[in-house]
């Protein structure tokens, strides 16, 4: 079988089932005191995952609550004891937070390996091989080092880092692989930069115009100025300005990043056996969408991001392509050791982004 | 108990279409969950049986497939969820399927919400606090004394330069205020002098009674009723536990919405994130102004002018200015505390 067949990753989900999901998860959540929100989180996963499909082929998340309720319950302990120490003996704390800061590696190791074997596809659990040492290299010590050339080396650590992520998981045994050159890494970056420098230029321009075109703001904000308050129509002008610049100059510039760096990321991906994935993410559309998204949520005070969120992960999926290498069928999987959520639940606490996503 | 619903279509022959997959293996099977006069099984699309007799697992999740396991050996998903609902009666945790159902009923569930944030906010915060202060052992306040004080030692303050005179007469102050101040909790309140130029006039109280006056304090305003108005102020700090409180009501605070954040999605966290700072920043001002009212009857009842205390507002004030707006303050503005004293302090 030498075919190979190009599928588009479908996703079925919809507003309104997620919504009746997401609002009942949210109820049980406040009325338990937020035990419940570890079975919340399985069932809003488990609904992403089983409505996610290739070729027919469905993915599956396979955590049970109980599980990331432990996890919960000691990462959430260990918070309030770190606390709670500091409080009692500030500098016994500080000591035992940087014996902690060791850890963050293994947690965030740990953390991966828990979301690629509870997801499956196809019938076939992922899985994933972490390294101590590499993670605190492309995690901590590279970007630190990034720091030091301004930042300019930013896409060879970002390559390193997705490097790490993808060419150490594997789909049932099948190793996945990842080969890129640095090009479309510095496309991305030097792109978010570009746009950045741009319009801030720009800005500048305009504003500048707008002053010296009309007398009367200027003098206005030398009144203020000579008033010395720091609330005065400068000061208000100014934070108005600065929130226009983040929202056009920063944000965008964010979600061009973003879009590039998916595209290649997932052009540099392959498994064992010759499949392979494309992106095709669009700056301007994500951009889009996720700019209307938060405008939608914040005006509906959180009742649209079912909506939001379902609209997003099917435009995600729609762009997102996988080549097949003769067939889906025959890959074996491996046998599963018990793994527990508490690397799971310390990265959900600290908000860092793990998701084996598609 | 079971209900007749229970065993509604469970005899039913029929069958369901949809995908089976063998253990450990990504080859799809097109594959049929069939009961006919030979029982409940699964066959491939030869009609060769894959295994037979009821799914050991069944589950779905609303507007999802049917999942369903048979033991370790096959697993079957389907879409057709009615057919699988007449071969095999309705699933066990139907009713979670049924309240998620698009509904008017939803309404209800999104009222349920509100209220319940409401009420966790209203009453069930205060609760946790109470019974975590209930918990706590004198001991570990004690502690939390000892702890700060050396770490403070080490990194922000410096022995006292003050003469023996000076000293002494805050000592007397402090004596004479502590015996009107009310109920130590932890143990009897201590003083201690500290040169610290970071912080300016200041004192402070630890939660379990330790008050730390500043050398500067006592330097700029050398004045016994200011001082006494400040020690007042202090002690009830620590009668009242506010500290503690703080400490409590921003943990749990903070856990509830870390635990519902994967839920209410990123905007809303950060809405809810701010918004609870701002509250706790409000409860501190609470807690200031409630200090301030205990504190003036303190030095009041021990002897001292709690109006004077309005004097070293005034001349904080003038010296440092207002310190930006008070909504993103933890104390009430200078202005506010210095008509709230002379009132007060008229009353008495």
């Amino acid at each position: 079988m030498d075919t190979s067949e190009t599928f588009q990753v479908q996703f079925k989900g919809n507003a309104q089932t997620y919504f009746g999901i997401w609002i009942v998860n949210l109820l049980l959540t406040i009325v338990t005191f937020g035990i419940y929100s570890a079975w919340a989180k399985v069932r809003t996963k488990k609904y992403f995952a089983q409505n996610t499909s290739i070729d027919g082929r469905r993915f599956d998340y396979h955590a049970t609550g109980k599980q990331i309720l432990i996890g919960r319950l000691i990462v959430g302990g260990g918070y309030i004891a770190m606390n709670v120490l500091f409080s009692i003996a500030p500098i016994v704390g500080g000591a035992l937070f940087v014996a902690f800061m060791f850890a963050v590696p293994y947690l965030i190791n740990r953390s991966i390996a828990f979301n690629a074997r509870m997801t499956s596809f196809s019938g076939i659990r992922f899985g994933f091989t972490g390294s101590y040492w590499r993670a605190v290299l492309v995690y901590f010590v590279y970007p630190f080092l990034s720091l030091l050339t301004l930042y300019l080396t930013m896409p060879f650590v970002s390559r390193a880092q997705h490097r790490y992520y993808v060419s150490r998981h594997r789909y049932g045994t099948a190793q996945f692989a990842f080969d890129s050159k640095v090009g479309p890494f510095y496309k991305a970056f030097l792109l978010a930069v570009a746009w950045v420098v741009g319009i801030s230029v720009v800005g500048i321009v305009v504003v500048a115009a707008m002053i010296f075109g009309s007398p009367a703001v200027m003098l206005d904000l030398l009144s203020a100025e000579a008033d010395g308050n720091d609330l005065g129509i400068g000061h208000i002008i100014g934070m108005g300005l600065f929130s226009v610049l983040i929202l056009i100059a920063i944000l965008p510039a964010g979600y061009i990043y973003q879009a590039y760096l998916r595209n290649a990321v997932y052009a540099g991906a392959s498994v064992a056996g010759g499949h392979s994935f494309t992106s095709v993410v669009k700056p301007a559309k994500l951009l889009w969408i996720a700019l209307s998204n938060a405008a939608i949520v914040v005006v509906t005070i959180g009742l649209m991001h079912p909506w939001a969120r379902v609209r997003m992960a099917r435009y995600m999926a729609a762009s997102t392509y996988i080549t097949v290498e003769g067939s889906m069928d025959g890959i074996v999987g491996e046998e599963q050791e018990k793994v527990s959520a508490l690397g799971d639940a310390f990265t959900d606490f600290e908000g860092i982004d793990v998701d084996f996503a598609l | 108990m079971t209900l007749p619903s229970n065993h509604y279509g469970q005899n039913n022959f029929g069958a369901v279409d949809g995908y089976a997959y063998a253990a450990q293996l990504s080859t799809r099977v097109s594959a049929r969950l069939l009961r006919d006069a030979q029982g409940l099984r699964l066959v491939d699309q030869a009609g060769e049986t894959l295994c037979t007799g009821a799914p050991s697992e069944r589950e779905r999740i609303s507007g999802g497939p049917c999942l369903m396991t048979f033991g370790t050996a096959w697993t079957f998903d389907t879409d057709d969820i009615q057919g699988v609902e007449l071969l095999l009666g309705p699933s066990d945790d139907d009713w979670l399927s049924s309240l998620e159902v698009w509904h008017p009923r939803l309404f209800a569930v999104v009222a349920g919400c509100l209220i319940g944030v409401l009420i966790i906010w209203k009453w069930g915060l205060d609760i946790l606090v109470a019974g975590a202060i209930a918990l706590t052992p004198t001991g570990f306040v004690s502690t939390i004394d000892t702890g700060n004080l050396a770490a403070m030692d080490r990194f922000l303050t410096a022995p006292t330069e003050l003469s023996q005179s000076d000293q002494d007469m805050v000592r007397d102050i402090f004596a004479a205020i502590k015996d009107h101040a009310p109920y130590a909790p932890y143990g009897d309140y201590t003083l201690e002098f500290r040169k610290a130029d970071v912080i300016g006039p200041n004192a402070f109280a630890l939660p379990g009674g330790t008050v730390v006056v500043t050398d500067a304090l006592v330097n700029d305003f050398n004045d016994p009723n200011i001082i006494a108005g400040i020690l007042g102020h202090e002690l009830a700090h620590v009668s009242e536990r506010h500290s503690l409180r703080q400490l409590y009501r921003s943990l749990s605070v903070y856990v509830l919405i870390a635990m519902m954040a994967g839920d209410v999605g990123p905007i809303l966290e950060d809405v809810l994130l701010e918004g609870s700072a701002l509250a706790s920043l409000a409860y501190s001002r609470d807690h200031e102004a409630s200090a301030d009212v205990i504190g003036i009857k303190t030095s009041h009842a021990a002897g001292y002018d709690p109006a004077a205390l309005a004097e070293f507002f005034e001349q904080l004030t003038e010296d440092y200015g207002e310190s930006g707006p008070e909504w993103m303050s933890t104390h009430p503005s200078n202005a506010e505390r210095i008509e709230t004293i002379k009132k007060l302090a008229a009353e008495q």
